[in-house]
């Protein structure tokens, strides 16, 4: 059976989403984006920590 | 040759972590490790003047005389034993195996195949897909993301989705965190929330590359699909 995630984990995965999102849109517009894992890892780590901690900070 | 399988399979074994306990960073690595020596030669770079790329790409890639050896389960075995009796980390060195014997297995997927049983230099290969590594990375890509070697990827995106149990906070701090030093060692420079995006970041470019490269292929540029046994058949695959 599979188990349902949380609302928050669902808002968690929405974020993940709405960053592979963007990562597919610039990626099929420059396909070199598309080559490396570091640069993958670093693009999340942006969007998916440092942005959002920032947020956190000024707000 | 396996594009976004080799990011996304070791999520599928980590989630059977209850069986063996499983480091995630040298699975990942050993997931990549084949490919990491060879990959860039394959398709080739230019440095300044010069542009470096293999006369042959498929029997420097999976060949021998050539690096083909990285994709067998000898290749995966010996680092085992240097991560075990060399660094003394039996669990990185079992993990980094795991994690390179399911890229070579995938990889004998396609028409060319993998050495599995270096130094016995027949190549198994079951040729679901076609090998076109040598064609350029760009018709590589479109060539694979057509056959069934994309849907191969598909669905280890699907079994990620499905086990995605795998990927919560809750789970990384569970098992993934304390089943390894690595982490409590980074930990003490980096936060827990850095180190969970980075282990979620392997499922994050697999699936997103997933989609970029298959909207490339068949939205922007219209290559066909094939997804007859060896194909696509528009693309001069290599065999072994």
């Amino acid at each position: 059976m599979i188990r349902r995630p949380s609302h928050r984990q669902l808002v968690v995965a929405g974020g993940y989403a709405a960053a592979g999102a963007l990562y597919v849109l610039i990626g099929v517009m420059y396909v070199d984006f598309l080559l490396s894992f570091f640069v993958a890892l670093a693009y999340l780590l942006i969007v998916a920590w440092l942005v959002p901690a920032g947020v956190r900070r000024i707000t | 040759m396996s594009w976004a399988a080799h990011d996304l399979e070791p999520y599928a074994i980590q989630a059977h972590h209850s069986r063996l306990k499983i480091a995630f960073v040298p699975l990942l690595l050993g997931s990549y490790a084949p490919d990491l020596l060879t990959k860039w030669y394959v398709y080739g770079i230019r440095l300044g003047p010069w542009d470096l790329k293999a006369d042959n790409p498929a029997q420097f890639h999976r060949g021998w005389p050539g690096l083909g050896f990285t994709h067998s389960f000898l290749y995966g075995a010996v680092i085992c034993l240097i991560f075990w009796k060399v660094l003394g980390s039996k669990n990185w060195g079992i993990s980094f195996m795991i994690g390179q014997w399911a890229h070579a297995l995938t990889d004998a997927c396609d028409t060319v195949g993998t050495m599995l049983f270096f130094p016995w230099t027949y190549h198994v290969s079951f040729g679901a897909w076609a090998y076109a590594g040598q064609t350029g990375r760009l018709t590589d890509a479109a060539a694979y993301f057509s056959g069934l070697g994309g849907m191969w990827d598909l669905v280890w995106i699907v079994y990620g989705v499905f086990s995605w149990q795998v990927l919560t906070r809750s789970y990384f701090a569970t098992h993934v965190f304390t089943a390894d030093g690595f982490w409590p060692k980074v930990n003490r420079f980096v936060p827990m929330t850095a180190l969970l995006v980075f282990y979620r970041a392997a499922f994050f470019y697999g699936t997103s590359r997933w989609i970029a490269w298959t909207v490339w292929a068949h939205v922007i540029h219209h290559f066909p699909y094939d997804l007859s046994w060896g194909g696509p058949h528009w693309v001069p695959a290599e065999h072994s």
